[in-house]
């Protein structure tokens, strides 16, 4: 086995897929152009809509009024509530969105109150609108304070202090480092798209190479040179490998980016304060290598398998599939791996990567997971290499 | 150079079970020689050229190429031959100088020596023009001069053509047939499959006709037209062949 070898296919992958625009557009200007303006886009947007909504008075039509002259008055003097004359076809208008809110309030109020009974009050709203659910917390706090009103006066009738309604005060107190903080934020979400992004940066890549030779009729060439197969195959895997890993990388950042310049526009990301230690991310490159070499090695083999690109896609799709899905397990909250399941490609992986995002180093998992991966990952390129050898996959047709 | 003894080759299809592709066929090709294989579709011509080139395996016989065995010495046999068929497909997204560079290395050249014969080729088959244009940005017959340089970038004394004039418009095929000749001419062994009867007649200086995997007929064109009662070849391949299927 000569490396000089597999340097000159891994580069000759390596500049045939730099040039083709389809990685450019995928690697380069989706993950770092698109995700992040499309982001600010929204988080512009949804600024501005917000901002509106909470800007414009909510136009409030109150049934009853006369019965609770005291409530209305409350509610005229908030400042952003506007009280409109009851009308009829206030569904309609409710709908259309003329109006944000009604309240019915029974004839019984006045009653009620004297009598120290609990009093029905009725809020029509709309949850899909933004100004309805405004007017709704509106309406709401002003009933609230109102509320507060009536018991101090009840309280102070009885000669009661305020503080007879609070017997017992917790106090509570987050424990949580910042980097705890910012690895349970990054645990929900990264393991998965780290795998998502391994396994979408390698895909096409990995296809073109080997079924697109084949379909291109390139392989031929190839095969009456002087590289032997293990050659040929190591050096496509190392391209796809790195491919995939700067995929995922490029992808992640463009995603970063994206959350970034989203979340700061549509008013900024509080309490956040990241903080990954170099052990950490030393151990996630750790986890990360036998990941990427494996998702490598076994779509190069399948590609060699498949007799063009067409049929590569087909049998890629249930396993992008499976992938997602092992993704997307990682994702649930309070699911956890025993001890075998750390044999399992890529459900282990995700699973130590929320481990280490979540400062939990457990190196029996890690080795696991490590020894596990590369020994598949090892397969699946000797397996490569044999179907690379074998003339009935190299000349089906 | 090449010989060819009892070469048989079976695959085993899972439809049609034991096929036998190639049956038992036996033939030498000496130095500045043209050797045709001429035959319909499916009789052979590629499975042969493929065991020749080292990509398959044969299930029977010996072939030697130069001296070398192909199974034995697959690795050593590569560096004699240059391979080219209408299956070698060209690299879209590399220049003509990239793709010879790229196949020079891959069959261990140094890259001096790559650039100086680089030089020569480009210039003996008038690709200087367009050597540094992406090759989906070529004409067919510029891809076919590309794929010639690109099989004979190292020199190889043995040249194996599967069809290389299919799909070429008349003058490209022309063009690929005068570099044949001036590679016979140059001492090269050259084993050149066709199923086009008037490139056999004016290149093949020996003409073997397979059918069903069987080699139906061997010699010269001067020989074939002397055992057969017409006096053109296309004839004369139906005849051999006719009397093949009727023996079968």
């Amino acid at each position: 086995m000569s490396w000089k070898n597999i340097k000159l296919i891994f580069i000759k992958e390596l500049v045939g897929t730099i040039r083709d625009k389809r990685t450019i557009i995928a690697m380069i200007i989706i993950p770092l152009i698109f995700y992040p303006l499309l982001f600010t886009g929204i988080g512009y947007f949804s600024k501005v809509g917000s901002m509106k909504s909470e800007e414009a008075n909510s136009k409030i039509m109150i049934y009853g009024a006369e019965f609770a002259p005291q409530l209305v008055k409350h509610l005229q003097d908030s400042e952003k509530i506007e009280i409109l004359i009851m009308e009829e076809d206030f569904s309609n208008k409710l709908q259309n969105g003329d109006i944000q809110a009604v309240l019915a309030i029974p004839s019984d109020f006045k009653y009620k109150i004297e009598q120290e009974e609990p009093i029905k009050l009725i809020l029509k709203y709309d949850t899909t609108e933004a100004k309805s659910r405004i007017a709704q917390k509106r309406v709401n706090q002003v009933i609230e304070e109102y509320k507060s009103e009536i018991i101090l006066q009840r309280l102070s009738r009885l000669d009661l202090k305020e503080e007879f309604l609070t017997p017992l005060i917790l106090q509570e107190e987050n424990m949580a480092t910042a980097e705890k903080i910012t690895g349970s934020f990054l645990a929900v979400l990264l393991p998965y798209l780290i795998i998502i992004l391994i396994f979408a940066g390698a895909m096409h890549t990995a296809v073109d190479i080997t079924a697109g030779e084949k379909e291109r009729g390139t392989i031929a060439t190839l095969l009456v040179s002087q590289i032997s197969r293990l050659e040929i195959v190591l050096g496509k895997c190392f391209a796809v490998m790195l491919i995939s890993f700067t995929s995922m990388v490029l992808g992640l950042l463009g995603l970063t980016l994206a959350f970034l310049s989203g979340a700061s526009i549509a008013g900024g990301i509080e309490g956040m304060n990241f903080g990954i230690s170099i052990n950490t991310i030393f151990l996630l490159f750790l986890v990360l290598f036998p990941l990427v070499g494996l998702a490598s090695a076994v779509l190069v083999m399948v590609g060699i398998f498949a007799r063009n690109i067409r049929e590569a896609s087909s049998y890629i799709t249930p396993m992008y599939m499976l992938t997602v899905f092992l993704g997307v397990i990682s994702i649930s909250q309070g699911m956890e791996l025993t001890g075998k399941m750390f044999l399992v490609p890529i459900l282990n992986s995700s699973f130590v990567f929320k481990e280490l995002l979540m400062g939990k180093i457990y190196w029996d998992h890690i080795l696991t997971t490590f020894s596990a991966n590369t020994v598949i990952a090892g397969f699946a390129l000797l397996g490569a290499t044999r179907l690379f050898s074998k003339e009935e996959v190299l000349f089906r047709s | 150079m090449i010989q060819v003894e009892e070469l048989t080759k079976i695959f085993n299809d899972k439809k049609r079970g034991e096929v036998i592709a190639v049956n038992n066929l036996k033939f030498n090709c000496r130095k500045g020689q043209v050797f045709g294989l001429l035959g319909p579709n499916g009789a052979g011509k590629t499975t042969t050229l493929r065991i020749l080139a080292t990509m398959i395996l044969p299930t029977k016989g010996k072939i030697m190429v130069n001296g070398l065995d192909v199974v034995k010495h697959a690795a050593k046999v590569r560096s004699q031959i240059g391979f080219l068929s209408s299956e070698t497909g060209l690299y879209d997204r590399f220049t003509p100088r990239e793709t010879v560079m790229f196949f020079g290395r891959i069959n261990g050249m140094e890259d001096k020596v790559i650039k100086k014969r680089t030089a020569e080729i480009f210039h003996n088959l008038e690709m200087e023009d367009f050597q540094d244009v992406r090759v989906n940005k070529l004409s067919t017959g510029m891809k076919q001069k590309l794929s010639i340089a690109r099989s004979i970038i190292h020199n190889p004394p043995v040249l194996i053509l599967d069809e290389p004039t299919v799909g070429l418009d008349i003058i490209t095929a022309r063009t690929v047939i005068e570099y044949v000749k001036r590679f016979r001419d140059q001492g090269k062994c050259i084993i050149y499959s066709t199923h086009i009867m008037r490139e056999a007649e004016k290149l093949c200086d020996v003409i073997a006709i397979i059918h069903h995997g069987n080699l139906v007929a061997k010699g010269t064109l001067k020989e074939l037209k002397k055992n057969s009662s017409s006096d053109d070849l296309e004839e004369i391949f139906f005849e051999l062949i006719n009397q093949g299927e009727n023996l079968e």
